[in-house]
C-alpha cells in the first residue's frame, strides 16, 4: 500500500494498514526550498517553484502528500485586497493582508467578483496542483486548502469589527459569511477542477477561545456547511484551539474527517464521537516538531496516535525551519507504532 | 467633596457599564463622576478596572467571549477619555513607558490592544506602534524613548520567530528594559529560552495578566491611601 493508496483509503472509511503521516495544511520546509535553490516570499507567486516545494517534502522526508497553497491569502487576494510577502524578509514571514476590503460596517454588503475563477492567484494555484498532481500524484494524495467563511471575513475586514458585530448584528455578519462562502466554494472547485484529492477547510478564526459554542452553532456552522456541502471531493474541517465542545457541531457541519489541534483532548473526542469518525491531529508543529527534541517528537506521536487519531495531522502549518531529523523521527516513529491498535 | 452613598452610586454605575458594555452609561458614570468631584483615578480604579476585573471572571467561566471583551474594553475606554484629563499623577512608586506593538508578518492585534488598554488605565505612557511592525522598529523606538518596558505579540507561529532577534538587540544595548512576550504560541519555556521577562499566551491569558497587573497597583495604591 503506497501513500497514495493509504490516506484516500482512510478517506473512503476502508481498511488501511497504519495511520498516515499527512496534513492538510502547509508543510514546506526550509530544507526543500534551500535544496531547489528558491526563496520564500518567491514560492507564493511561482506555480513551478510553490509546486517543487510543496512535494520536496514528500521526496525529502517521505512525509505523505503534497499540499498547496502555502500561505493564508489567495481568496481574499481574489476579493480584492493587496497582499504583502514581505519580498526583502532576511527570514521566513508568511505573507498577509495588507488593504482591507471593507473598511466599515457600512461597506459588508460586498458582492463577488463575476471573474473571481480568473482573479489573483487561482489561476497560479490551478496550475500549481496540476504541476503537483504530475510530479508526485501517484506516490502520495494531493491537497489543497480554503479558508472557513468566518476566516475570510476576518481577513477582508477588522477581525475587532467582525467579532463586535457577530454580536451586536448578528444578521449582518450572516449575509456577510453567506457572501464568503459563495467565494470560496468558487475558489475550491477550481481547485477540485485541477485534479487536487482533498480540500481542508480552515476555520481558524470561529475557534471556542475567541467565539461561544452557542455563536458557533448560530453564526458559524451555517455557512460552513454550505461550503462543505459544494465540496465534492473529500473533505477535512480544521478549527484550532479547545475544540472539545464543538466536535460534534464540526461533524455535523458535514466533513470527510475532522482536524483539531494539540490543545483539543483526542481521547476525549474519539470517546464523543465513535470509533468510525475520522479524526486527524494534533501535534504542536511549532513546540513539538521544531523546537523539540527527537524524543519529544517520537513520544508525541505515540500519544497521538494512542489518543485515537485517525491520521497523525499537525495542528497548524509546519514551520518551514523544522529540523530535518524530527521530521524524519515523526515519520520513522508512525511507521513504527502507528500499526498497532 | 461628593457625599458616600452618591460616590459608591457613580462607582457602581461605572462598574457595570464596563461589565454590560454600555459605553452611554460609561460616559455619563465618567461625567457624574467628575461633577461629583470624585477622584478621577478613583472612579478609573474603583469603577472602570473593578468593572474589568469582573469582565476577566465572566471570560474564566466562559460566559464572556472576546466579541464581549472587546464591546467591554470599547465602554472601558468611553469612561476613561473622559476622566483621563482629570487624572491627577499617581506616584506609587511604579511609573512608566513601554513601546507595544504587533511583529512583522502579523496583522492581529486583540491581545495587543488589551493590554495597551490596561497600561492605559494604569497610567503609563504607551507608545503603540501598531501590528506587523519591522523588528528593528522596537530596537529604535525603545532606544528613542527610553521606555522601561517593550511589549511584543504574535498570534501566528509564522510570525513568533522574529521575537528572539528584537529580544536580543534590546537586551544588548539597554540591558535593564523589561520585555513581555506574548500571543497563542508563545510560552514561558520560549520567553524563558529568548530571554523575554514575561510572556502571555493569548488575548484572555494577555488580559488576565495586565488586569492582575493593574490590581496590583490598585492595591498599592489602597495601601497608600490607607497609610495617610
Amino acid at each position: 500500500m503506497n501513500s497514495r493508496e493509504r490516506v484516500l483509503r482512510l478517506f473512503k472509511g476502508e481498511e488501511v494498514d497504519r495511520v498516515p503521516c499527512f496534513s492538510g495544511m502547509g508543510n514546506v520546509t526550509e530544507s526543500g526550498i534551500n535544496k531547489l535553490g528558491y526563496k520564500f516570499a518567491g514560492i507564493h507567486l511561482d506555480a513551478k517553484q510553490m509546486a517543487d516545494t510543496a512535494a520536496s517534502t514528500y521526496k525529502m522526508f517521505g512525509f505523505e502528500c503534497g499540499v498547496v497553497p502555502v500561505d493564508l491569502c489567495v481568496e481574499a487576494e481574489a476579493l480584492g485586497c493587496v497582499i504583502n510577502v514581505y519580498p526583502h524578509a532576511e527570514g521566513i514571514l508568511y505573507p498577509t493582508i495588507k488593504e482591507k476590503l471593507i473598511h466599515n460596517e457600512d461597506e459588508m454588503e460586498v458582492k463577488i467578483p463575476a471573474d473571481l475563477a480568473t482573479r489573483g492567484r487561482v489561476p497560479l494555484l490551478r496550475e500549481a496542483i496540476k504541476l503537483l498532481k504530475a510530479d508526485i500524484g501517484n506516490e502520495v494524495a494531493i491537497g489543497s486548502y480554503v479558508l472557513g467563511p468566518f476566516t475570510l471575513a476576518g481577513q477582508i475586514m477588522e477581525l475587532n469589527d467582525l467579532l463586535k458585530l457577530s454580536f451586536k448584528k448578528a444578521d449582518k455578519v450572516a449575509k456577510l459569511l453567506d457572501v464568503m462562502a459563495d467565494a470560496i466554494i468558487v475558489v475550491a472547485k477550481e481547485f477540485e477542477k485541477a485534479g487536487t484529492d482533498y480540500i481542508t477547510v480552515r476555520e481558524m478564526g470561529a475557534t471556542t477561545d475567541v467565539l461561544s459554542p452557542r455563536v458557533f452553532k448560530s453564526l458559524i456552522l451555517p455557512p460552513l456547511k454550505k461550503v462543505i456541502s459544494e465540496i465534492k471531493i473529500h473533505s477535512v474541517l480544521h478549527i484550532c484551539g479547545k475544540t472539545n465542545d464543538i466536535v460534534t457541531s464540526m461533524v455535523e457541519a458535514g466533513p470527510t474527517a475532522i482536524s483539531v489541534e494539540q490543545k483539543n483532548d483526542v481521547a476525549e473526542t474519539r470517546k464523543k464521537l465513535g470509533k468510525d469518525a475520522l479524526i486527524f491531529g494534533n501535534y504542536d508543529p511549532y513546540n513539538v516538531l521544531v523546537s523539540g527534541d527527537e524524543n519529544l517528537v517520537r513520544s508525541t506521536m505515540r500519544k497521538c496516535i494512542d489518543d485515537g487519531v485517525s491520521a497523525v495531522w499537525p495542528g497548524c502549518d509546519i514551520w518551514p525551519t523544522v529540523p530535518p531529523q524530527n521530521m524524519m523521527a515523526m515519520i520513522d516513529e508512525i511507521k513504527k507504532h502507528g500499526g498497532k491498535k | 467633596m461628593a457625599d458616600e452613598a452618591k460616590k459608591k452610586e457613580i462607582l457602581e454605575k461605572l462598574k457595570n457599564a464596563v461589565i454590560q458594555y454600555d459605553e452611554d452609561a460609561c460616559k455619563e458614570g465618567a461625567q457624574e463622576a467628575l461633577d461629583a468631584g470624585l477622584d478621577a483615578n478613583e472612579a478609573i480604579f474603583d469603577g472602570l478596572v473593578a468593572g474589568m476585573e469582573e469582565v476577566g471572571r465572566l471570560f474564566e467561566a466562559q460566559e464572556y467571549f472576546v466579541p464581549e471583551i472587546l464591546m467591554c474594553a470599547d465602554a472601558l475606554y468611553a469612561g476613561l477619555d473622559i476622566l483621563k484629563p482629570h487624572c491627577q499623577q499617581m506616584d506609587l512608586g511604579v511609573k512608566g513607558s513601554v513601546v507595544i506593538g504587533t511583529v512583522e508578518g502579523d496583522v492581529h492585534d486583540i491581545g495587543k490592544n488589551l493590554v495597551k488598554m490596561m497600561f492605559d488605565v494604569a497610567g503609563f505612557t504607551v507608545y503603540d506602534l501598531g501590528r506587523d511592525v519591522p523588528l528593528d522598529q522596537f530596537v529604535e523606538e525603545q532606544l528613542r524613548r527610553d521606555s522601561e518596558l517593550v511589549c511584543l505579540s504574535a498570534m501566528m507561529t509564522t510570525s513568533m520567530v522574529g521575537m528572539p532577534k528584537v529580544i536580543e538587540k534590546i537586551k544588548a544595548k539597554n540591558p535593564d528594559c523589561m520585555i513581555m512576550i506574548g500571543g497563542a504560541p508563545t510560552s514561558k519555556e520560549l520567553a524563558d529560552k529568548w530571554g523575554a521577562d514575561g510572556y502571555a499566551e493569548d488575548a484572555s491569558n494577555a488580559l488576565k495578566e495586565a488586569i492582575k497587573m493593574v490590581s496590583f497597583l490598585k492595591k498599592l495604591r489602597d495601601e497608600k491611601a490607607g497609610k495617610k
